[in-house]
């Protein structure tokens, strides 16, 4: 009995702190998807550029790579400013935003990926920081201890910091505002003195921007490699459309979930399992509640 | 006159083979309380899509307040003073009353670099709408005539110098109809200039100092209330006309 409470309690701790790190992938593709209607499927690509930059920086000149994260947000910035100038002339413009704007967003996952190939190979790759490979012991009682591995508590951290203070932003200022309120309606938009493509532009370059730190994120967790988008693009989905289409604090929540519900299935079925969890949570949101937890249709969020 | 509020000068406006709007010519005076009519298809809505910037006319120009706005994008024009409410209610669903007048609100006064207590100023419209207890609830519990007014609020948040009311009481019982014209009252007199366009006929007859009637994109009479009940143009483009 001991040994299970154990397990289950150290299962809930690690799926809690993933849930957090997941809500710092979730967060770019929350505003970008679920606000603004663009399917970046590109962004756990980005995330992975991100962790690269980081490795980067952090191989070359020993930085921290949590402040190699915040170095490369401004780059991410002005990264998704280009994109979507390109996405809303090219597409949005036309209206033939919905599958030619897919088939873009996919080119460009490819593109990041194959230069991260050819620039650094396919192995797996890793940082090095103090708090990597160390763990907090905490012992409740006879044969249960909870362990709490530092570089997952780091990346909770910053994750919930970063997450929160995106939400404190688009709740509580008037560009927030403008941001939940572009996609629901553009054009009453337009009539009451907002330009929304500009609107849209920064909202989306914001989106876009969580790669820097999230990628950060990413390396701290677990190593990496070009192709590790393709793995997450499933999960950050999943929490997305679990939490609610254009909710942020639905998405915070859904990654919790994810995390805990994955967490739970990798330490009593095997971590093999643990994929399973966000795809079957995924269809089983699409199949008996499409809008989410928190979705647009559920009232004020 | 050239005080005018809004000059519109000889604008057209087609959609493919089909023309919208054939040279129109009209203006509003500041202050003004001016009615738009028109059968169904006459041309009023794009006529007031060109003047608020949601179509471009092809031909002629747009003067507002002086300056030319042709060629301003919407929120352009919003920030110069011009709004509009929407025939049918499209708020922000997800947001509260509040939150959908202070976008307007803050976005117009950042817009002229203005700094105010937009929150104050939006509670302040509200309590004139008769709204402010219903400040922090969500739009989707509000009834028809509470949308009807939040869309003359979201407009009036802009604080414009014209406000455009698209059949704002299409629907609406005729008490309601008498509440709504009575705020477009008080928003006239707090010196904002008003262009009403309206099917209910009682409504525009009552509210409108003066009024133009379109039809099939031509503008067919122009005059004050009475006037326009006696016209014959007008009443043929209603009614039909019996030699085709």
């Amino acid at each position: 009995m001991a040994i299970f409470i154990d397990l289950l309690l150290n299962a809930l701790v690690i799926g809690v702190l993933l849930g957090g790190f997941y809500a710092a992938l979730s967060i770019g593709l929350s505003i970008t998807f679920g606000l603004l209607d663009v399917v970046n499927i590109a962004h756990p690509t980005m995330l992975v550029l991100g962790a690269f930059i980081a490795f980067l920086l952090n191989s070359t000149w020993g930085i921290d790579p949590v402040l190699a994260g915040i170095i490369s947000t401004p780059f991410f910035f002005v990264l998704g400013w280009l994109i979507y100038q390109v996405y809303y002339n090219v597409f949005e413009k036309s209206g033939a935003e919905s599958l030619r704007g897919l088939a873009f967003f996919f080119g460009l996952l490819f593109i990041i990926e194959v230069g991260l190939i050819i620039q650094f190979g396919v192995d797996h790759r890793l940082v090095e920081a103090p708090y990597i490979g160390q763990s907090w012991n905490i012992v409740i009682g006879e044969e249960i201890d909870v362990a709490i591995p530092f570089r997952l508590l780091v990346a909770f951290v910053v994750a919930a910091i970063a997450t929160l203070a995106i939400h404190a932003y688009l709740t509580k200022t008037f560009f927030g505002r403008a941001v939940r309120a572009v996609a629901q309606d553009m054009m009453a938009l337009r009539l009451m003195g907002v330009d929304p493509i500009r609107v849209k532009r920064i909202a989306f370059a914001m989106g876009v921007a969580t790669a820097g730190i999230g990628g950060a994120l990413m390396i701290i967790v677990l190593p990496i490699e070009p192709s590790l988008g393709r793995l997450y693009l499933g999960n950050v989905f999943a929490i997305v459309v679990l939490g609610g289409l254009g909710s942020i604090s639905g998405t915070l929540l859904a990654a919790v979930i994810i995390g805990i519900a994955e967490s739970i299935v990798a330490t009593f079925f095997g971590p093999s399992w643990a994929p399973a969890v966000s795809f079957g949570i995924l269809l089983a949101v699409l199949a008996f509640r499409p809008e989410g937890l928190f979705g647009k249709t559920a009232g004020a969020h | 006159m050239s005080d005018a509020l809004l000059k519109i000068d000889s604008i057209s406006k087609h959609f493919g083979g089909f023309t919208a709007l054939s040279n129109v010519t009209t203006e509003v005076a500041p202050g003004e309380r001016f009615g738009l009519i028109g059968p169904n298809g006459s041309g009023k809505t794009t006529m007031i899509n060109c003047v608020s910037g949601l179509l471009r006319n092809e031909e002629g120009k747009i003067i507002f307040d002086g300056k030319d706005v042709t060629d301003l994008k919407p929120h352009k024009r919003t920030g110069a003073g011009i709004a509009r409410s929407f025939q049918i209610p499209r708020p922000f669903h997800t947001m509260t009353v509040i939150e959908n007048l202070m976008i307007p609100a803050e976005f117009v006064g950042h817009h002229r670099g203005e700094k105010g207590d937009d929150r104050a100023e939006a509670m302040e419209i509200l309590e004139t709408m008769g709204m402010a207890e219903k400040a922090d609830d969500t739009t989707l519990d509000l009834t028809q005539i509470e949308l009807r007014k939040l869309e003359l609020a979201r407009a009036m948040a802009a604080k414009p110098k014209l406000l455009i009311s698209d059949e704002a009481m299409a629907g609406l019982t005729g008490q309601e109809v008498d509440e709504v014209i009575d705020i477009l009252f008080k928003m006239n007199e707090r010196g904002i200039t008003i262009i009403m366009i309206e099917h209910i006929m009682r409504a525009v007859m009552r509210f409108s100092q003066r009024i133009i009637c379109l039809d099939a994109g031509q503008l067919i009479a122009e005059g004050t209330p009475e006037e326009i009940v006696k016209n014959k143009d007008v009443e043929r483009a209603y009614l039909g006309s019996t030699d085709g």
